[in-house]
C-alpha cells in the first residue's frame, strides 16, 4: 500500500511516517525542505500544493491513501494570500487528483479553529456546530474553506473513504505552532480578566489518532482532543512562562504592537481564542475509533522543552503562484 | 515622661484587651470555615483530569479558594435556611428556580445549599446569560465554579451525564425585574421542558426567597444598558447614586425551598402548546412554593419575622 503524505516536513507528519514506514510505502510532499536532522522514510519532494509539481507526483505513483496534513497554519510570518493559495487552491487540486487517480482513502487534518472563538459557543462543540471562524476573522477563511471542501468531497464521493479530523491545540516537543512557541518562549499574552478553558493534544496522541483513522474503515468528520480542559492561566503556569497582561479593549492593537518589538509571531486575530473558550467534544471519535489519549495534558505541557533543532521556514517568495 | 507613661499603663488590662482581639480573630475565622469542606469536595460527583478540571471547566481548587467568602455570604450575611432537601433526587435533575435581584445571587444560594447543606453534596451547574462570557473576571470565575451559558446543547450534555442543572426559565425577564414585581414569575421559556422530556430528568422547583429584595431596582435604564451591551441596567435607591457602596446587597434573610420533584412523560418534539401546558404545571408548583415561603418568612425581609 502506498501513501502520500503532505506537509511531510512537519512534526506530526514525521511522527506518523515513522510509525507507518516499515508497513507502508510512503511518499512525502512539502513546500519546505526536509528537516536536516530526521530522514523521511520514503521519497521526499519539495512542492507547493497548487503547483504543477503535484501533478507530476500523481503521474509518477498511484496512491492507495492520501494523508493531507499540510495545512499552512496561521502565523504572522506567512501572508494570508499564500495561505489561501496553498490551503484552498492547493487542497482543491489535491482532492481533484485523488478523485482522478482512484485513491481509496483520504485523511484530512483540519483544525478546531474553524469553529471560531465566540461568546455564543456552547461549552462542548460537536462536529455539527456552526463554523463561525470566518464570520469573526476573515483571516481564517482559508482554514474554513479547506475544511469545507474536504467535507463536500466526502459527501460527493462516497466511494472514497474520507476522514476529516479537527484537532485542538497540538503541543509537543517538535511542534512549532503559535501556542507552542508562546509557551516555550516564556511570554504569553493574556487578556486581563479573561482566562478561557483550552484543550491540548499531544503530538504523539494526534499521530496515533491519524493512524487510527487510516487503519479503521470509518469515514466522517471528527473532533480530536486530548485528556481534557485546562484554564489558559494554568497552562502558562505549568509551562513556567510569564504572563503579559493585555488590556481587553485594545487587545488586537496591543498584540500587533507587541509583535513589532518582540518576536512573538502571534497573529492578532487569534487573540479571540484567548478570550472565549472554544472547547470541542470528541466523544464521537473516541467511540468510533476506540481512541483514548495517552499523554496527560500537564505532562505534555511540561515536556515542551526548547526546540531540538532549528528548522527551515517557508520560502520567502510566499504569495506568487508558481506554475 | 515615658517612664511615667510606662508606670501608669495597666498592662494587665492591655493584655486582656489583646487576648479579646485574638478571640475576635478566632470567631472571624470560624465564620469563614465551611464545615467538612474537604470531605464535601471529595464526595462531589465530578470526574477530574490531571489538571484538576472536569470536562465543563469546573475546578474544585477554585471553589476551595472562594468557599470562605461564599460561605460568609451564605451563612452570616443572608443567613440562608433550607427546606425540602429530602426532595433532591440523585442523578440527573433539572432545578427550576425563580429569578430576580439583578445579579445571580439566587443561583449562588441554590448552588451553595446543594454543596453545603444537601446530603450527599452536589455540584449544580447553573445556566447563565449569554452575555456573561463578555464580562471580565466574572466569566472565568463562573466557569470554574460550575456555571456555563444557557445553551440547550450544554444543558442536554450535562443531563445526559447525570448532572444537576439549575435553570431560571424567566431569564433576563426575571433577573432584571423591578422591585414592585418581586416574586411574580415572568413568562417562562419552554426549552427546559423539552430537555427534561428528552433526557427523562425530573424537574425540581426551587423557590429562593429573599434574593429578590437584595437590589430593589426601581427603574431599568435601557438606553445605558444598550450602550454597555448588558441586558438591563438597574437603578436602585443606592445604585448608581452611592457608587460602589450601592453595589452592596441588602442583607435580607434568604430561604431556599426545594419542592417535590415532578416527572413528566411525553415526547420532546411535541407541539409548543402541549409543552406550554407542562411548563405551566412547573410554574404553578414553583409559585405555590414561593407563596408558602413568603408566608412563613413574614413581613420583615431582614429578619424573616412578622412585624
Amino acid at each position: 500500500m502506498r501513501i502520500l503524505i503532505t506537509g511531510a516536513s512537519s512534526a506530526i507528519a514525521r511522527l506518523v511516517a515513522g510509525a507507518l514506514s516499515p508497513k507502508y510505502e510512503l511518499v512525502g510532499v512539502d513546500p519546505r525542505p526536509a528537516p536536516i536532522s530526521s530522514h523521511f522514510p520514503g521519497e521526499f519532494m519539495i512542492a507547493d500544493y497548487h503547483s504543477r509539481k503535484l501533478d507530476e507526483v500523481f503521474k509518477k505513483y498511484t496512491f492507495d491513501a492520501v494523508m493531507h496534513l499540510g495545512r499552512i497554519r496561521e502565523s504572522q510570518r506567512i501572508s494570508a494570500q499564500y495561505r489561501f493559495q496553498m490551503n484552498v487552491i492547493g487542497t482543491q487540486k489535491l482532492l481533484d487528483l485523488c478523485k482522478q487517480s482512484g485513491v481509496k482513502n483520504l485523511i484530512v487534518l483540519s483544525t478546531y479553529h474553524v469553529y471560531g472563538a465566540h461568546r455564543m459557543n456552547s461549552l462542548q462543540l460537536t462536529e455539527e456546530s456552526p463554523l463561525r471562524a470566518s464570520q469573526s476573522f476573515p483571516e481564517l477563511v482559508d482554514a474554513v474553506e479547506l475544511d469545507h471542501s474536504a467535507t463536500t468531497f466526502m459527501w460527493k464521493h462516497r466511494d472514497i473513504r474520507t476522514t476529516i479530523l479537527r484537532p485542538v491545540n497540538v503541543i509537543g516537543k517538535h511542534v512549532r505552532n503559535t501556542i507552542c512557541s508562546m509557551l516555550r518562549s516564556g511570554m504569553c499574552p493574556k487578556i486581563i480578566g479573561f482566562d478561557p478553558l483550552m484543550q491540548f493534544i499531544d503530538e504523539k496522541d494526534l499521530a496515533r489518532a491519524l493512524i487510527l483513522s487510516l487503519e479503521n474503515p470509518v469515514s466522517g468528520i471528527f473532533n480530536v482532543a486530548g485528556e481534557g480542559v485546562i484554564a489558559y492561566s494554568h497552562a502558562i503556569r505549568h509551562a513556567q512562562a510569564m504572563t503579559i497582561p493585555i488590556p481587553p479593549l485594545v487587545s488586537a492593537g496591543f498584540v500587533r504592537l507587541l509583535d513589532q518589538f518582540s518576536h512573538l509571531g502571534f497573529p492578532p486575530y487569534l487573540m479571540e481564542y484567548f478570550r472565549y473558550p472554544t472547547i470541542v467534544n470528541d466523544d464521537a471519535f473516541r467511540k468510533a475509533f476506540g481512541y483514548q489519549p495517552k499523554v496527560k495534558t500537564l505532562q505534555s505541557i511540561k515536556n515542551l522543552g526548547p526546540l531540538p533543532e532549528t528548522r527551515n521556514l517557508l520560502p520567502s517568495h510566499s504569495g506568487e503562484e508558481s506554475v | 515622661m515615658l517612664k511615667r507613661l510606662l508606670m501608669e499603663t495597666d498592662f494587665e488590662k492591655l493584655k486582656s484587651a489583646i487576648s479579646k482581639l485574638d478571640q475576635y480573630k478566632f470567631e472571624y475565622h470560624e465564620a469563614l470555615q465551611v464545615p467538612d469542606l474537604e470531605d464535601r469536595l471529595s464526595r462531589l460527583n465530578v470526574e477530574l483530569n490531571s489538571a484538576g478540571f472536569d470536562r465543563w471547566g469546573f475546578h474544585p481548587d477554585t471553589l476551595r479558594k472562594v468557599a470562605p467568602i461564599l460561605y460568609f455570604f451564605y451563612k452570616r450575611y443572608f443567613r440562608v435556611e433550607t427546606s425540602g432537601l429530602e426532595n433532591i433526587p440523585e442523578g440527573r435533575a433539572l432545578f427550576i428556580g425563580n429569578h430576580g435581584g439583578q445579579i445571580p445571587l439566587d443561583a449562588m444560594m441554590v448552588g451553595l445549599s446543594l454543596f453545603i447543606d444537601a446530603e450527599p453534596p452536589r455540584a449544580v451547574r447553573s445556566m447563565v446569560e449569554r452575555w456573561v462570557p463578555t464580562v471580565p473576571f466574572v466569566s472565568s470565575l463562573f466557569t470554574r465554579i460550575g456555571a456555563m451559558i444557557g445553551d440547550p446543547a450544554n444543558c442536554r450534555e450535562l443531563l445526559m451525564h447525570d448532572q444537576g442543572v439549575l435553570v431560571f426559565p424567566e431569564g433576563v425577564r426575571g433577573s432584571g425585574k423591578l422591585f414592585k414585581d418581586r416574586y411574580q414569575l415572568q413568562r417562562f421559556g419552554t426549552g427546559f421542558m423539552r430537555l427534561a422530556l428528552e433526557s427523562r430528568a425530573p424537574v425540581v422547583p426551587v423557590a429562593v426567597i429573599g434574593t429578590e429584595e437584595t437590589y430593589p431596582s426601581v427603574y431599568n435604564f435601557e438606553a445605558l444598558a444598550k450602550m454597555l451591551g448588558a441586558p438591563y441596567f438597574p437603578m436602585t435607591p443606592f445604585f448608581p447614586l452611592l457608587g460602589p457602596l450601592g453595589l452592596i446587597p441588602l442583607p435580607s434573610k434568604v430561604t431556599v425551598r426545594y419542592g417535590k420533584p415532578i416527572f413528566f412523560e411525553g415526547d420532546h418534539d411535541e407541539p409548543e402548546e402541549l409543552i406550554r401546558e407542562k411548563v405551566q404545571k412547573v410554574k404553578e408548583a414553583l409559585q405555590a412554593e414561593i407563596d408558602e415561603g413568603l408566608k412563613i418568612r413574614g413581613e420583615n425581609i431582614f429578619t424573616g419575622t412578622a412585624k
